[in-house]
């Protein structure tokens, strides 16, 4: 099974070190395939910056993401970009307090928003939002394991600031498991 | 608000102690402690740890969040304090305070820099930027410690304590920038350089 994942946002807000986590947690801690190519093109003009990820069970031969699965964008600009590009039936993960969803979402796709900015400054440091949006990922996606993912956190941020991180991705990672459970309740 | 959990150091004497977080039950220790303190050691402290009342404030200030309290355990008694203070409001919050006593058997072993690393880690992990603490100029021991884990001393105030025996004695201010360890950070997230995509 491969699975294309396109993360997009401001330069600055960690973009490229959220789509690096997410291939590193499905690669070495997961045991699958994972690419990672970081934006090129007319999208990485300015100050926006994107990576594209895929993960897979068996090697990858085309690294480039067209239609990704799922859309993480941290950014209106990201968004209107993007959002054209995901799957029908994809997922949209969206930092709620920058991005409104509007039209242009395809067919069957869900949403789901975690307010990533305002958590990670809860917690002391804005800088820490992309690691938030790899705790809402792993627990809305399940494409790479909670644990795989924490180790990955723990592996790629500096010496001294790990513990921060990881209360960032357990923030994320509860607010998407709180929204799933919240979702399960009304449709049951 | 403040995290939890224990852990187990050795010393460089080989001997091990536990730093974990100060609970209720620890009163009584805790007392037995302080008043072990030999006077000269008692001498540099700003309060009368003496005093049970100071026991029921650190107590107090752990239940109500403003202190992060931790103690050195050997054979269930208490060989060791350090606290950090995170001011709640105002423009410092950025900015902890801490203090250190270690009983006198258990000084020069490494345990002060043991408490002040752990310290210094919580620190981090509440996002404070920077570290301070009060030290009496003739303190060279505890000055040293503290320099060997990064403060470096950021002012000098003449004749600001007077000691129990009424003396009055310069007070050192140390300062550890701990904001610097996020500029490793700051540098991977900062992903709009051309060379980044």
């Amino acid at each position: 099974m491969r699975t294309e994942i396109r993360v997009g946002g401001l330069g600055g807000q960690g973009v490229i070190l959220c789509g690096m986590i997410i291939g590193k947690a499905a690669a070495i801690h997961d045991g699958k395939h994972a690419t990672l190519i970081q934006a090129f093109g007319p999208e990485a003009r300015g100050s926006a910056a994107s990576a594209q990820v895929t993960l897979a069970d068996e090697p990858i031969g085309y690294p480039y993401v067209r239609r990704p699965d799922v859309l993480v964008v941290m950014s209106p600009d990201a968004y209107t970009t993007f959002v054209p590009t995901l799957k029908e039936g994809g997922l949209l993960l969206y930092e709620s307090e920058l991005v409104v969803p509007g039209n242009g979402l395809p067919a069957g796709a869900k949403a789901y928003g975690v307010p990533a900015t305002r958590l990670a400054e809860e917690l002391g440091r804005r800088l820490v939002m992309n690691i938030v949006m790899v705790g809402f990922f792993t627990a809305t996606t399940k494409l790479v394991s909670y644990e795989a993912a924490r180790k990955a956190v723990l592996d790629s941020v500096p010496r001294g600031t790990e513990e921060l991180n990881l209360k960032a991705f357990e923030a994320g990672y509860s607010f998407g498991i709180k929204l799933l459970g919240e979702e399960g309740n009304r449709v049951a | 608000m403040w995290p939890e959990g224990s852990s187990r150091v050795s010393l460089a004497s080989g001997q091990e102690v536990v730093l974990r977080p100060l609970v209720e039950a620890d009163a009584e220790a805790l007392h037995r402690f302080f008043v072990a303190l030999p006077e000269e050691d008692r001498l540099f402290l700003e309060d009368d740890v003496t005093q049970r009342a100071f026991v029921e404030r650190l107590l107090a200030e752990k239940q109500a969040g403003q202190a992060f309290t931790l103690v050195a355990e050997q054979r269930g008694e208490i060989v060791g304090y350090g606290a950090l203070y995170r001011p709640k409001y105002g423009w410092s919050t950025h900015v902890g305070r801490v203090r250190l006593v270690v009983a006198r058997a258990w000084q020069r072993r490494g345990l002060g820099s043991a408490l002040l690393r752990e310290l210094v880690r919580k620190a981090q992990s509440l996002a404070l930027d920077k570290l301070v603490a009060e030290v009496v100029e003739d303190q060279e021991g505890a000055l040293r410690a503290f320099q060997r884990l990064g403060f470096q001393k950021e002012a000098v105030l003449s004749d600001h304590v007077r000691d129990i025996t009424g003396k009055k004695r310069d007070l050192v201010i140390l300062a550890n920038d701990t904001s610097h360890i996020w500029e490793h950070m700051e540098a991977l997230v900062a992903d709009f350089e051309p060379s980044a995509g």
